[in-house]
């Protein structure tokens, strides 16, 4: 019988332990992670394992529980203990790991790093960028060149910290820069905070516009599997308002976002051509890490990728591991046995298994308690309830078809759950169309409340006939010019007639 | 309009500023804007937004702001105080208020506060009872002073109202989406969202939702906007108004043909109708006029001479374009009739050979009960006067309306989800 640790918490952590624990191996499931998540601590009893709380981050703690457990391999959930190189203190130690080694990480980790390599290589969807190592370097660039530009944290620092600024009227631009430099001026002295681990500390890259998805693809350094195309939806507020969060919910169906199974495969986000250029993209960023630190890839990759007029596919950022909630699309319906596909990670035999999933449309809603992602001290603490009955009648559809309910920023202290201050729950819809989903995962949602009356919030509008038909009407402009411009030879180029100094050429 | 940007870093006063001067055409008398920054700062007076702002500055991450076709002395400069700590922005008109008797003998302003009073403090769900219990054809965004917005429409819908966004900053609404273009984020597929009739649109510092305030009864857009109010590069109800303007040139020339040399359209609103009337037909179209100062909506102007003063400045007909030929000449709307007796006694001065008056709307008989500034009744030439001797009176060789169904047609909605009472008489009930 195969034994597994699974290090990490949250939403993606749950869906992972679902799939693992699904296993015709019968797997006994062992769980580390800082809370105590209620969903992942059921499979953990289930299954006989153990739950154990502690630092992530830690080689030698994750080690140490390794060990205790006598695992067979460990499954590394989200990023952190990548960057912190607990796969590479496992493997020296002599246990199987899921999980990219610290300098493979760094596609994720250094977002300053992740454009080199690309811009090096010249793989495809590259946009402009700007590294800086303090905020006084960048003033001079704002104040002069910067116009719609994303400013970034130069390391990964928990999906934060990004803005994006739109710059182009000239009458506003005076405001706009004003919120450029102070955001960039926070971003080096409050979310770069405590991480020495990188000597740059701001990015800014041209601002783009399409739509986003994320491929999420699993590697043993060798071979490269694409999983279907998710898209995530970022904004906090229903319509696209508001702020930046980690992800308030995603969908998913067949590979390259479809409106539904049963429909024209032109009624989708991507073409199946763009799809795979996607892959291709992930594929090349794989090598190129490879070649540049000699290191063996193995685990997850991701691309989270734009549809821009500028390239078609086009990398935002890399993802060391799946994404949440990302992984709620697609582990559900990983019909392939997952400990079978981790063992051969491990073993550099991807190549000879067949990984497949389930033709459905999955929709992830997140309720968040009112707070996050601001003020998540004001959205933690409180007691959350899940009303099993009601979720399980609100999610079935006609056809008698549940969703299901991952456990995400929640901790199970004595006999009761906490809200942890992010997204406390994920809630699934599984469906032959995208709206179908995203209707049996809005059911589901009403299963869950605060007891103390806090509020929580979720969008409704993910996955909604409007928001997914705006989205492909989005990518029809989007890919109307890029592939203008590759027929014209004009792809990823970009000219500027500077007045006074001539043509200027990049890409 | 109403902005709202989570981030108290932004100042959204510029913002303010140019998005107001993007709805400038809706009124031209007086200009406001509230800002809800510490301290709280009201800037508000008579005259284009260009001119009440200049020399100005303000500081907040929320306001609200709006422009006003009323002169000071028919009401008060919006936006308006509902109490000490709540500020409104209100388009068109609440007729009546749930549970609220109105007061004949005091102001609007006065009895909206009365009303407001009654339900309570300036909290979110004050504000939300208070604009659920309010009838009429309006659209209404309110701030307090909890950095709390609301923006909505009436049950019915007759004043248009969209939401825009800005990135991951924050939202804007308006009553029209052209401010999206103006002030708020290029979002290439449509520029804004339309906020349903009813709905209202709701944002605190922790949250930003929809809410159904008031069950809609059927629509009634108010059909004015198509013809006149609105920018041509506006959206209104998920329509665009150039569509509609171009579809009324178009069955201006079906309904009424004319045999001509040369279309010409009475700026700026009558442009695109004169071009659709052209392309439909095949007679050329012209530039007709030009302008001398500020452009201006002369038809918006309180008082006879300053209309007239407009128009003499800002249609001085070219007499190459008009000289010895048959002219069809296009207007949005008569209201007096006046100031088109006007453009056609210049137009034949300059030696037009005959002039055919094709008016883009059906003609106007009623006074409107939401707030639309037209004149009582018994100034209304359309309304007393038939075609031919409107022809007579303004000196035109023929005059003819656009029918009510062409009108509806164009628009693309039947005639029970539009207003159309300013030329039927018929207001839908509230």
């Amino acid at each position: 019988m195969a034994k597994i640790l699974l290090v990490g918490g949250g939403g993606r952590e749950h869906a992972i332990a679902e799939a693992l624990c699904r296993s015709a191996k019968e797997p006994k499931l062992y769980c580390l992670s800082d809370l105590v998540n209620p969903g992942i601590k059921k499979l953990v009893r289930k299954t006989g394992g153990e739950y154990y709380q502690g630092d992530t981050n830690s080689g030698e703690t994750v080690l140490g529980y390794a060990r205790r457990a006598g695992v067979d391999f460990v499954f590394i959930g989200p990023e952190e203990p990548n960057f912190h190189g607990v796969p590479d203190r496992l493997e020296e130690g002599g246990i199987g790991v899921i999980g990219a080694k610290r300098k493979v990480a760094e596609l994720e980790m250094s977002k300053a790093s992740m454009r080199d390599l690309q811009w090096k290589y010249k793989i495809p969807g590259r946009l402009w960028y700007k590294k800086f190592k303090t905020f006084e370097e960048a003033v001079p660039y704002i104040e002069e060149y910067a116009e719609s530009v994303a400013l970034k944290p130069a390391r990964q620092a928990g999906g934060k910290g990004v803005k994006v600024i739109e710059d182009f009227q000239v009458y506003l631009q005076e405001e706009k820069r004003k919120v450029k430099k102070e955001h960039a001026e926070s971003i080096v002295r409050e979310f770069m905070k405590g991480y020495d681990d990188i000597d740059y500390k701001l990015l800014i890259e041209e601002r783009v516009w399409g739509p986003e998805y994320t491929v999420q693809c699993l590697t043993d350094g060798r071979t490269v599997v694409p999983m279907p195309a998710v898209q995530d939806n970022k904004h906090a507020f229903d319509g696209d308002l508001g702020l930046e969060t980690g992800g308030m919910g995603s969908i998913s169906c067949g590979r390259n976002l479809r409106w539904g199974i049963g429909d024209d495969e032109e009624r989708a986000i991507l073409t199946p051509a763009e799809y795979d250029r996607s892959a291709e993209i992930v594929k090349m960023m794989i090598d190129a890490i490879q070649k540049e630190t000699g290191e063996r890839y193995h685990g997850i990759v991701a691309g989270q990728m734009m549809l821009t007029s500028v390239w078609g596919p086009t990398v935002i950022e890399m993802y060391s591991r799946l994404g949440d909630p990302e992984a709620g699309n697609v582990m559900p319906i990983l019909k392939t046995d997952l400990v079978d596909i981790c063992e051969a990670i491990i073993g550099e035999r991807l190549n000879t298994i067949k990984v497949e999933f389930e033709e459905r449309a999955t929709v992830v809603k997140a309720v968040c308690p009112e707070g996050y992602p601001n003020r998540r001290d004001l959205a933690k603490g409180h007691p959350v309830s899940v009303s099993v009955a009601a979720a399980a009648a609100g999610a079935a559809g006609p056809d008698g078809e549940a969703g299901s309910i991952f456990w995400a920023s929640a901790d199970e202290i004595g006999g009761s759950v906490l809200s942890g201050g992010s997204r406390v729950i994920e809630c699934l819809g599984i469906a032959d169309s995208i709206p179908e989903a995203s209707a049996r995962a809005e059911r589901l949602t009403q299963g869950v409340t605060l007891t103390d009356g806090w509020k929580l919030f979720h969008r409704k509008d993910i996955g909604s006939e409007k928001s997914l038909s705006r989205r492909i009407r989005l990518a029809n402009m989007a890919r109307d010019i890029y592939q203008y411009r590759e027929r014209k030879g004009l792809l990823g180029k970009r000219m500027i007639w500077v007045p006074g100094k001539g043509l200027e050429e990049v890409g | 309009m109403g902005i709202y940007l989570f981030d108290d870093r932004w100042n959204s006063y510029n913002f303010g500023l140019f998005g107001l001067m993007a709805l400038q055409h809706r009124g031209q008398e007086t200009a406001g804007l509230e800002l809800f920054g510490s301290p709280r700062q009201r800037m508000a007076g008579e005259g284009l937004v260009d001119d009440v702002f200049r020399s100005i500055s303000g500081k907040g991450s929320i306001c609200i702001g709006a422009v006003s076709p009323y002169p000071p002395g028919e009401g008060e400069v919006q936006p308006i105080r509902l109490s000490e700590k709540v500020a409104a922005a209100i388009d068109g008109r609440i007729t009546s208020v749930e549970g609220y008797s109105w007061d004949e003998t005091s102001g609007y302003e006065s009895n909206l506060r009365r009303a407001f009073a009654r339900v309570g403090g300036p909290g979110l769900e004050d504000l939300k009872r208070f604009f659920g219990s309010c009838r009429g054809g309006y659209s209404y965004i309110a701030a307090n002073d909890s950095r709390e917005m609301i923006a909505g429409r009436g049950s019915i819908g007759v004043k248009p109202l969209v939401l825009g966004k800005m990135g991951f900053d924050g939202g804007i609404v308006a009553s029209e989406s052209c401010v999206m273009d103006i002030i708020g984020e290029r979002v290439p597929i449509s520029p804004a969202e339309n906020i349903e009739p009813g709905e209202t649109r709701v944002f605190t510092p922790m949250s930003a939702y929809s809410e159904q305030l008031q069950p809609s009864a059927g629509t009634a857009y108010c059909s004015f906007e198509y013809i006149y109010l609105a920018r041509p590069d506006s959206y209104v109800n998920d329509i665009p108004v150039y569509r509609v303007r171009s579809n009324i040139g178009r069955k201006l020339a079906e309904e009424s043909p004319a045999d001509a040399d040369v279309v010409i359209g009475v700026p700026e609103t009558a442009i695109p109708f004169a071009m659709a009337f052209s392309n439909e037909t095949g007679i050329p179209v012209e530039k007709g006029f030009e302008l001398t100062g500020r452009r201006i909506r002369s038809a918006m102007k309180p008082n006879q001479l300053e209309r007239l003063k407009g128009v003499q400045l800002k249609l001085n007909v070219i007499s190459e374009a008009v000289r010895g030929k048959r002219v069809v000449l296009i207007d949005d709307s008569v209201v007096r009739g006046n100031t088109l007796a006007n453009i056609v006694y210049l137009m034949k001065e300059k030696g037009a050979k005959e002039i055919h008056v094709r008016i883009g709307s059906p003609h106007i008989v009623s006074h409107c009960t939401f707030g639309v500034e037209v004149p009582p009744e018994d100034e209304l030439i359309g309304k007393h006067l038939t075609e031919e001797k409107i022809a007579e009176v303004i000196g035109a060789d023929t005059f003819r309306y656009l029918s009510l169904g062409a009108l509806e047609e164009a628009v693309g909605m039947k005639g029970a989800d539009l207003c159309t009472g300013c030329f039927s008489c018929k207001y839908p009930e509230v």
